[in-house]
């Protein structure tokens, strides 16, 4: 199609379809029943075109969740034609190996879009279900070495034809889910979401024509790409290798490789991923769909933060990657804990893009996802509790400014949750909450720092299960700075500590003992004889470093130092 | 003249400080706008008051109450001129204020940071003191590490202190305990609690909140003394009100403590100012937009209510407080249109703000702007702003929309309009957040334009939301100004604890209402509120025990229990199409607030000149929706008397502000004299 609609029509049409969906975002938000996606936002959503392009994303959608929703568009149109797809239909699946999913808490769903009777594109959602079946309530933990533990395995299904709910296949999904209703309410905001998405592409369909609302399209994916394909080209060609380890598959795995090559040519950059591991019995497998998304993402994030989200990018990547290695897991693998690995793939990327483009790169994040669930008996209403959280940590030094201590890095951003609420809801307290001493790498921009939280059950016994990484691999640093604090789970009873394996499951934790939980710093930037005085003299003031470390690793600036530092009070 | 019969309301903007004040006995109104001092944003009031005396010939004895919308707390927050402040927590948690959510502001940007507590680390300092989700003392206050605390806050030689430690919602005898000793030990010294700044759950917005309103208070104490000495030099009698992000007016000495509560001052005076406006005209569902030089505020006004949000972000930090639920967008008259690296044409968030301003100001503006693209299609007053005070370089605009044109090859006026469609578009995705996704049509309400830039862009607003009328204030430039005037006096009280909205625990929500009921008859008495002024609104927030946010449901006194439900069920469909009257639902907090109601304002004489049968003064061609210019008539607003009707296309000048009626609109001047357009093309 020609290029003749011009570039202000662009940007009003769609911003259209951004208002769209944004606004089923919020809609699903507001209406589901998870607290997964009501506080922590573990959803998205987004619009197709027919040939399942993706078309707009909205401005709060994971990156994770990008290659899942394309995933499911290219098994829905392998399977069927476009004249077997009728108004009124809605689409569903999860599955990882056969349609398109990245893990089994994710559930897709897609409707068909219609204007002047003809099928233009789909409205679709994301939605990390709290639950949904599986050998552990949850569906997350550690320790599951087949897909089938982890859950009901849904292909592409039709869930509505033609506006009718098929309820046999409603009837299957909540039978094989812990907490049937809230699962319920989790489906509904899921389909009221896609209706609403529907009704309002229909009244844009009034307001505009169909063949300049495709012309749009068309033009708003080809000026995304082109853009993408300048930013690679403004990258020096060449070759860019790097590799770091996985520390642990849960089940005796361990040091697991991911090996990258990236190659840039003139406007076209690939992502060699053979040579990493085979993949692993433990759950931190990667399907392909959630490779691409890691590169996707930092595709985005070092070369262009402010393009928009949709196929122009996922068309810039171009990936190798071997059958059955833990980078393109093939069927039964299980994939639960697959963010962790997505995470460590970022950071090599990174590691890898770092002498192309030094000023765009950054230290190793805390490169995890780290998880902690504690569940028990709730001594005040004999009532089953389980509380789960994914923590922060050190997020890696910059070119021109240290690192972020505590935060949630690359392609997660999901929130804590507040220690009144967690006292509140539990029976659980929380003894301390802070900064990890000593866990930001050393470096002219230093590494952000990683989170202690330590938690104790108050007047029974609970069970404590994690899921950690970075905990015996550190993060490293960048251009000659140094490693982040590596982190670990601690149980400390009136015995003393234990140190508990980097994914435990099923630790009892005796009423009078506690829990440590302790997340990776980050690296630092630079060398650290670079970082200057008055940046260590900071350093020092605010307690962030001992006197020791910082002894070590800036010997020339603590001997300029006049002042002695104050010790907090 | 009668002596203390005239209340001004003073709006301090950053450009301009706007003055409207009433003759509560004549409901004579004047009006007067000053230049801004921000270095000493009093100076700027007194010169105002000063002037304005002058210019209706009146003794500033005669005024009886100045009431203030302030932005001087917020701009010492964006510039970091607030105290060197302390903070005091909990032992083990002094970290909690920095981590805040963990989360970071811009997920694709590896260099978006939210920023760094006003309290640095070695300035937070830890207590030995614990209490637990009952309220009930884990750990008892240790005074021997408060002392060792207070020696370390004297030895860095703080000026303000925020006091916040865990679950002080519920008990704040610990922070009263360390605030007292503080005191004691430190007298000079500000000091806030959590449990007096915002007695609510979740830590760490309380936490961030008290932080803020310390690093504020010493900077906003001197601010309110100044100007209450000043203004009782000249006006003796005259009582000062300060507003509140909710508003409602406190007194100088709740100011001087909870500086935090006016960060949404003017903007809140704004909502007034249009329930006031809307109530004139006879009408009670409006959606407001008040665009400025650099953002637009909108707000969703319903049975002439503003609904009140608690979390909000003031520059970069989140801060818990009820304010009005405005949503603002980075676009206004200086919002400057560039083309971004794929070619598209975008509007804002940059703005070229004051200086250098639009490139029609004539101050070195060089990129296009959206005041230019009003200029190019002929749609601001080619006699310039401000009545004609301030002239405007229209070969300027042309030139740099011109240039843009040439970059894209289309004409100078079609880019001049896409730059203004763009501008919609943004603003229509801000109301929208307001009104569609929470459950309203934005069709069933009028939309009010205001500020000097709102009327020009209502139209196209209201075209893309499918609204059918818009009613522009008599004074679209200085309603917030006018809003104080009718504002009332408030203060807000809350209980914050989890009750099952169940049988059982009706008598303990009845006994939260009257222990606030009793701190309102204090308030009261304190502020010498007379009796037949005194009034309270009473709300909830609830939700089903399961879910994490709340809804609050306004009452007029607190119901049986089985209403109380029915009441957030409604509430619950309206906002999320659903409710569930089986799963159990909670009462997390009940909230009181005490008034002080203030007369209403008549409606303002009409001018010498105003006729039903205004001719214009001018004429000149505007480009509206085609092609071409039409040539369109221009009015003085100044000319319209009550029950004028006018047909589209037309301009409407007035002394701060453009009016435009598109061709096949109709507008009718109402009795208080504000115009209601009824769109005629609906279509397009």
């Amino acid at each position: 199609m020609s290029a003749t609609v011009d570039p202000i029509t662009i940007e009003i049409v769609t911003s259209a379809f951004r208002s769209v969906v944004d606004e089923t975002f919020i809609a699903l938000m507001k209406s589901a029943y998870s607290t997964n996606i009501k506080e922590r936002h573990d959803h998205s959503t987004a619009i197709c075109d027919r040939d399942g392009r993706l078309i707009v994303q909205a401005e709060m959608s994971l990156p994770i969740h990008i290659a899942s929703m394309t995933g499911l568009m290219e098994t829905l149109l392998a399977k069927y034609r476009l004249d077997e797809i009728h108004e009124g239909d809605v689409f569903v699946a999860n599955d990882p190996h056969v349609a398109g999913g990245t893990h089994l808490p994710d559930i897709n769903y897609a409707a068909p879009l219609f204007l002047e009777g003809e099928l233009v594109g789909f409205i679709c959602n994301i939605a990390h279900h709290a639950d949904i079946g599986g050998m552990v309530p949850g569906s997350m933990a550690g320790g599951m070495s087949e897909i089938y533990q982890e859950g009901l395995r849904i292909p592409l299904v039709r869930l509505f034809r033609k506006g009718e709910l098929q309820q046999d296949i409603m009837d299957l999904f909540l039978l094989n889910a812990r907490i049937p209703d809230e699962r319920r309410g989790d489906h509904f905001a899921q389909i009221a979401a896609c209706k609403l998405g529907v009704r309002r592409v229909a009244e844009i369909g009034t307001r505009y024509p169909l063949p300049l609302i495709r012309e749009v399209w068309d033009e708003l994916i080809r000026r995304t790409h082109d853009r993408m394909r300048a930013a690679i080209t403004a990258v020096p060609d060449g070759v860019y290798a790097f590799e770091d380890v996985m520390d642990d598959d849960g089940l005796g795995t361990t040091n697991i490789p991911l090996k990258l090559k990236i190659t840039v040519a003139g406007d076209r950059v690939v992502f060699d991923l053979r040579g990493s591991a085979p993949q692993v019995r433990g759950n931190i497998n990667l399907p392909l769909n959630a490779t691409k998304a890691a590169v996707a993402y930092a595709l985005r994030t070092l070369l262009d933060p402010e393009i928009a989200n949709n196929q122009g990018i996922i068309d810039c990547c171009e990936i190798v990657a071997d059958p059955g290695s833990i980078v393109n897991c093939q069927a039964p693998a299980p994939v639960a804990q697959r963010l962790n690995t997505s995470q460590r793939l970022v950071d090599v990327i990174i590691g890898a893009f770092a002498p192309a483009i030094p000023g765009r790169v950054v230290g190793a994040a805390n490169g995890a996802n780290t998880t902690a669930v504690f569940s028990g008996i709730d001594p005040r209403n004999g009532q089953p509790y389980l509380y789960f959280e994914t923590l922060g940590g050190g997020f890696g030094g910059r070119d021109d400014r240290d690192g972020k201590d505590g935060v949630q890095v690359h392609i997660t951003n999901t929130s804590n949750l507040p220690i009144e609420a967690i006292e509140t809801e539990y029976p659980l307290r929380v003894v301390s909450y802070g900064f990890i001493e000593d866990s930001g790498g050393a470096g002219q921009y230093r590494g952000g720092a990683g989170l202690r939280r330590v938690i104790q059950p108050v007047g029974h016994d609970c069970t404590f299960n994690g899921a950690g990484e970075r905990f015996t691999n550190a993060p490293w640093g960048i251009f000659g700075a140094g490693p982040g604090g590596t982190g670990r789970f601690v149980l400390t009873g009136p015995a003393g500590e234990t140190v508990l394996e980097v994914k435990p499951s099923a630790v009892a934790v005796p009423e009078g003992s506690s829990v440590t939980v302790e997340t990776p710093g980050s690296g630092g930037y630079g060398p650290a004889e670079d970082r200057s005085a008055g940046a260590v003299a900071g350093d020092a003031r605010s307690g962030k470093f001992s006197d020791g470390f910082l002894r070590r690793n800036y010997p020339a600036q603590m001997t300029a130092q006049k002042t002695p530092r104050t010790e907090p009070a | 003249m009668k002596t203390g019969s005239w209340t001004v309301g003073v709006d301090v903007g950053g450009t301009f400080t706007d003055l409207c004040a009433v003759d509560q006995q004549t409901g004579q109104v004047a009006l007067h706008k000053v230049s801004s001092t921000p270095a000493n944003p009093a100076a700027a009031i007194i010169a105002g008051l000063e002037g304005l005396a002058a210019k209706i010939c009146i003794d500033l004895a005669d005024v009886s109450a100045v009431a203030h919308g302030t932005t001087v707390a917020t701009n010492a927050l964006i510039q970091r001129r607030g105290a060197r402040v302390a903070m005091v927590t909990t032992r083990n948690f002094r970290d909690l204020v920095e981590i805040g959510r963990q989360i970071r502001p811009r997920m694709y940007d590896l260099k978006a940071d939210f920023p760094m507590p006003l309290a640095p680390r070695e300035l937070r300092f830890e207590v030995d003191e614990r209490v637990g989700p009952a309220g009930e003392v884990i750990t008892p206050l240790d005074m021997a590490s408060v002392d060792a605390v207070i020696d370390r806050l004297r030895a860095e030689q703080v000026e303000a202190v925020a006091i916040a430690f865990l679950f002080a919602y519920l008990n704040p005898a610990h922070e009263q305990a360390v605030k007292a000793r503080i005191a004691a030990a430190l007298p000079g010294v500000a000091i806030s609690t959590s449990s007096e700044v915002q007695p609510e759950f979740r830590e760490y917005e309380r936490s961030s909140t008290t932080l803020l309103n310390a690093y504020l208070q010493p900077t906003f104490s001197t601010y309110m003394t100044t100007l209450k000495d000043e203004v009782a030099a000249r006006s003796p009698g005259a009582t000062l009100g300060v507003n509140q992000s909710n508003g409602g007016l406190m007194s100088v000495d709740t100011a001087r403590d909870f500086p935090i509560r006016t960060a949404l001052s003017g903007p809140a005076a704004g909502a007034m100012g249009a329930i006031h406006t809307a109530r004139a005209s006879g009408l009670s569902s409006i959606i407001t937009f008040d665009v400025g030089g650099t953002s637009a505020d909108v707000a969703l006004i319903r049975d002439l209510q503003v609904k009140l949000s608690f979390d909000r972000d003031v520059a970069g930090f989140p801060v818990r407080m009820p304010m009005v639920d405005i949503n603002t967008v980075g676009a206004g008259g200086g919002s400057i249109a560039w083309q971004d690296r794929d070619g598209l044409l975008k509007v804002g968030p940059a703005s070229a703000g004051a200086q250098p301003g639009p490139a029609c100001y004539g101050r070195g503006g060089t990129e296009p702007t959206v005041t230019d693209a009003n200029v190019v299609l002929g749609r601001l007053s080619t006699r310039g702003l401000l009545g004609g005070t301030m002239s405007l370089d229209t070969d300027a605009s042309f030139r740099v929309v011109g240039e843009m044109a040439a970059q894209l090859g289309l004409s100078v006026e079609q880019v001049a309009r896409g730059i203004l469609e763009i501008m919609s578009a943004n603003m229509v995705r801000a109301i929208r957040a307001i009104s569609v996704e929470r459950g309203h049509d934005p069709r069933d309400f009028v939309l009010m334009p205001f500020g000097g830039a709102g009327p020009l862009h209502a139209e196209g607003c209201a075209r893309a939301l499918g609204i059918g009328q818009i009613l522009i204030p008599l004074l679209p430039g200085i309603l917030c100004a006018q809003g104080l005037l009718v504002s009332d006096r408030s203060e807000s009280f809350v209980r914050s604890k989890r009750i099952a909205a169940r049988e059982e625990n009706a008598g303990a929500l009845a006994e939260m209402v009257s222990a606030m009921q009793v701190e309102a008859e204090d308030w009261w008495a304190r502020e010498d509120i007379d009796p037949a002024d005194r009034k309270v609104q009473l709300a909830a927030d609830m939700r089903y025990a399961s879910q994490n946010y709340e809804l609050q449901i306004t009452l007029d006194a607190l119901p049986d229990i089985a209403t109380l439900k029915q009441m957030f069920f409604a509430a619950h469909a309206q906002a999320y199409g659903f409710f569930n009257p089986d799963d159990p639902v909670d009462v997390v907090a009940l909230r009181l607030t005490a008034l002080g109601t203030r007369p209403a304002l008549q409606t303002p004489a009409q001018s010498g000149t105003a006729t039903a049968a205004p001719q214009p003064r001018s004429h000149r061609p505007v480009w509206f929706y085609g092609v071409t210019p039409i040539t369109a008539p221009v009015y003085d607003r100044a000319d319209f008397a009550a029950g004028t009707t006018l047909t589209g296309p037309a301009v409407i000048d007035q002394f701060d502000a453009t009016l435009l009626l598109f061709p096949g609109d109709t507008a009718r001047v109402d009795d208080a004299l504000n115009i209601l357009i009824q769109r005629g093309n609906l279509d397009l």
